[in-house]
């Protein structure tokens, strides 16, 4: 009973779902709704790395309101979010705290990074104790340059994220 | 990778060891390992050092110029407060004096940043207490002013804006009627905040006789800023060692007595309205003039040291620079406000409530990246 595929809909991966229950013609509407579903819903973690931060926090003020693009606010347990915002530079220190937040975080994740710092070390690219770029540790799919990055960037970015999910598989 | 240090340590007895941060809707880039007894912080050991990105290490290789950039980068709320005692010590090290607009205008830079931050922080202290207007009000605000900010220095929040013998470029023809307008609307947004933030029940209950400091312990502890003048001690670096030209404006210094979360909320609210009344006076005693004293060739000091203090937003910022003659400065040391309100916070945290912990965390401005350098 338990086995029986058809049951399992919300448990497993939803690739192995799809390629079980769902007839093969149907696939690509579940896979668009799917998507459409959760890139209007990206939760940020609250990460702040450094000063990037103050422009993710006037991103989400009244006159940019990255919420109008289905960002939502960065508050809450990483458990429920799906995007790291890696707000500027990664110390040695932070370094670990990042990897272990982004492992704790349930699949599917995507990972932005914003600012020059994030990107390749950036203004500090000979700093003792600067990660010269977080795509060492943790895979990133969309990159902000700027330091730090305009609200109006880190939008455009974050709809750059959404079309890559848009068109990811399932 | 092992438990990147975050180990739970289990004191015995009712007592319980709490991490918070550096992942924290309240933390910020910076963790605080609190021991709990019931409901009460019996001790409280600050963890910072997660941006520390080695600035004074890199002043050493760069030179005067080069090194104004990566040195606004720790406070970019307040960047030219963090840029102006640096760019005034290179300026003893250099031997070189502004011309009289340019420090007028870096004044105005100056308040404008002070405006700025204070409203940055005033929105996130909103966040805080659970006050989700307060968060958007402060920062639609704010953006007024990062728009005169920006017609001014070019940028949004990271100007470099003020480099030794003056400043990069002039102010636009018509800032003057911008910023009064601004200023007259903001005037009157002020006491809707009083209205709506800092006259509500629940804002007071929440942070009156919460995290109180005595001036005794303020002194010890080296407070500077609006939270030493919380404790009604009207110490302020702009008129004890007017620097710039702050000794031809007049403003009045906000101080309060109790010490409180409160009392430090109400002396940033106070000081948003003496930074406009500095603004405009010096609007109206700006002249035209040379902006800048040229250089010629490379910034070399000659050997010896000098140090500045100035007033920025969370405090007193103090540079101290050693030079031995060469392009590149031997040592520059910074001392910051937000290191000293971290050992502030240390000592309120100890014996309050641990549901007060908020209040009291970013009543005192502590802004980590500042503080780790």
């Amino acid at each position: 009973m338990v086995n029986d595929p058809t049951l399992n809909l919300l448990v497993g991966k939803v690739s192995d779902i799809l390629d079980t229950t769902i007839e093969k013609n149907v696939r690509e509407p579940v896979r668009f709704l799917v998507n459409w579903g959760r890139l209007y819903s990206l939760w940020p973690v609250h990460l702040e790395t450094a000063c990037c931060s103050i422009e993710f926090g006037a991103a989400s003020g009244p006159r940019h309101d990255v919420e109008r693009f289905g960002m939502l606010e960065a508050f809450g347990s990483l458990r429920q979010c799906d995007v790291l915002v890696v707000q500027g530079t990664v110390t040695r220190k932070m370094a670990p705290r990042m990897k272990w937040v982004y492992e704790q975080m349930p699949e599917p994740k995507w990972v932005i990074a914003m600012g020059a710092c994030a990107i390749s070390g950036g203004l500090y690219m000979d700093s003792y104790n600067v990660l010269q770029g977080v795509d060492k540790i943790v895979p990133v799919d969309v990159y902000i340059p700027g330091c730090p990055p305009r609200p109006e960037t880190l939008i455009q970015g974050i709809i750059e994220l959404q079309n890559k999910i848009r068109k990811s598989k399932v | 990778m092992k438990n990147a240090g975050m180990n739970i340590e289990d004191k015995g007895g009712d007592q319980l060891v709490l991490h918070v941060g550096p992942q924290h809707p309240g933390s910020g880039h910076f963790r605080i390992i609190v021991t709990v007894d019931g409901d009460y912080i019996v001790g409280a050991k600050p963890d910072p050092g997660y941006v520390h990105r080695g600035a004074e290490k890199m002043a050493e290789y760069r030179d005067y110029i080069q090194n104004i950039p990566h040195l606004e980068r720790p406070v970019i709320i307040d960047a030219t407060g963090v840029t102006l005692p640096y760019v005034l010590t290179a300026e003893k090290i250099i031997d070189v004096e502004a011309p009289e607009r340019a420090q007028y205008i870096r004044m105005i830079m100056a308040e404008l940043n002070r405006i700025i931050s204070h409203l940055y922080w005033l929105g996130i202290y909103g966040i805080f207490l659970g006050h989700s207007t307060m968060f958007m009000w402060p920062m639609g605000d704010r953006e007024l002013f990062i728009d005169l900010a920006e017609s001014i220095g070019g940028t949004r929040v990271t100007f470099s804006y003020v480099v030794p013998g003056g400043v990069r470029n002039d102010m636009p023809t018509n800032f003057k009627e911008r910023a009064l307008k601004t200023f007259d609307y903001f005037e009157r947004r002020i006491e809707e905040y009083k209205k709506i933030f800092f006259n509500n029940p629940i804002m007071t209950a929440r942070t009156e006789s919460v995290g109180i400091l005595s001036p005794a312990d303020a002194i010890k502890l080296g407070i500077t800023g609006s939270n030493l003048r919380a404790v009604g001690i009207d110490s302020d670096t702009r008129k004890d060692e007017p620097y710039c030209l702050y000794d031809r404006v007049d403003f009045e210094i906000p101080t309060r007595k109790e010490g409180d979360s409160y009392a430090r909320c109400i002396v940033r609210l106070e000081e948003l309205q003496q930074s406009m009344n500095i603004m405009k006076q010096v609007l109206d005693l700006i002249e035209p003039g040379p902006i800048k004293q040229v250089i010629g060739g490379v910034m070399r000091g000659e050997p010896g040291e000098a140090f500045v203090r100035t007033e920025a937003a969370r405090g007193t910022m103090f540079y101290h620079i050693v030079s031995d003659g060469e392009k590149n400065p031997y040592r520059v040391k910074i001392s910051v406000p937000s290191f000293r309100n971290l050992i502030g916070m240390t000592h309120l945290l100890v014996g309050s409530k641990l549901a007060d912990m908020p209040a009291i965390y970013w009543s005192l401005d502590y802004w980590p990246v500042e503080a780790d350098r």
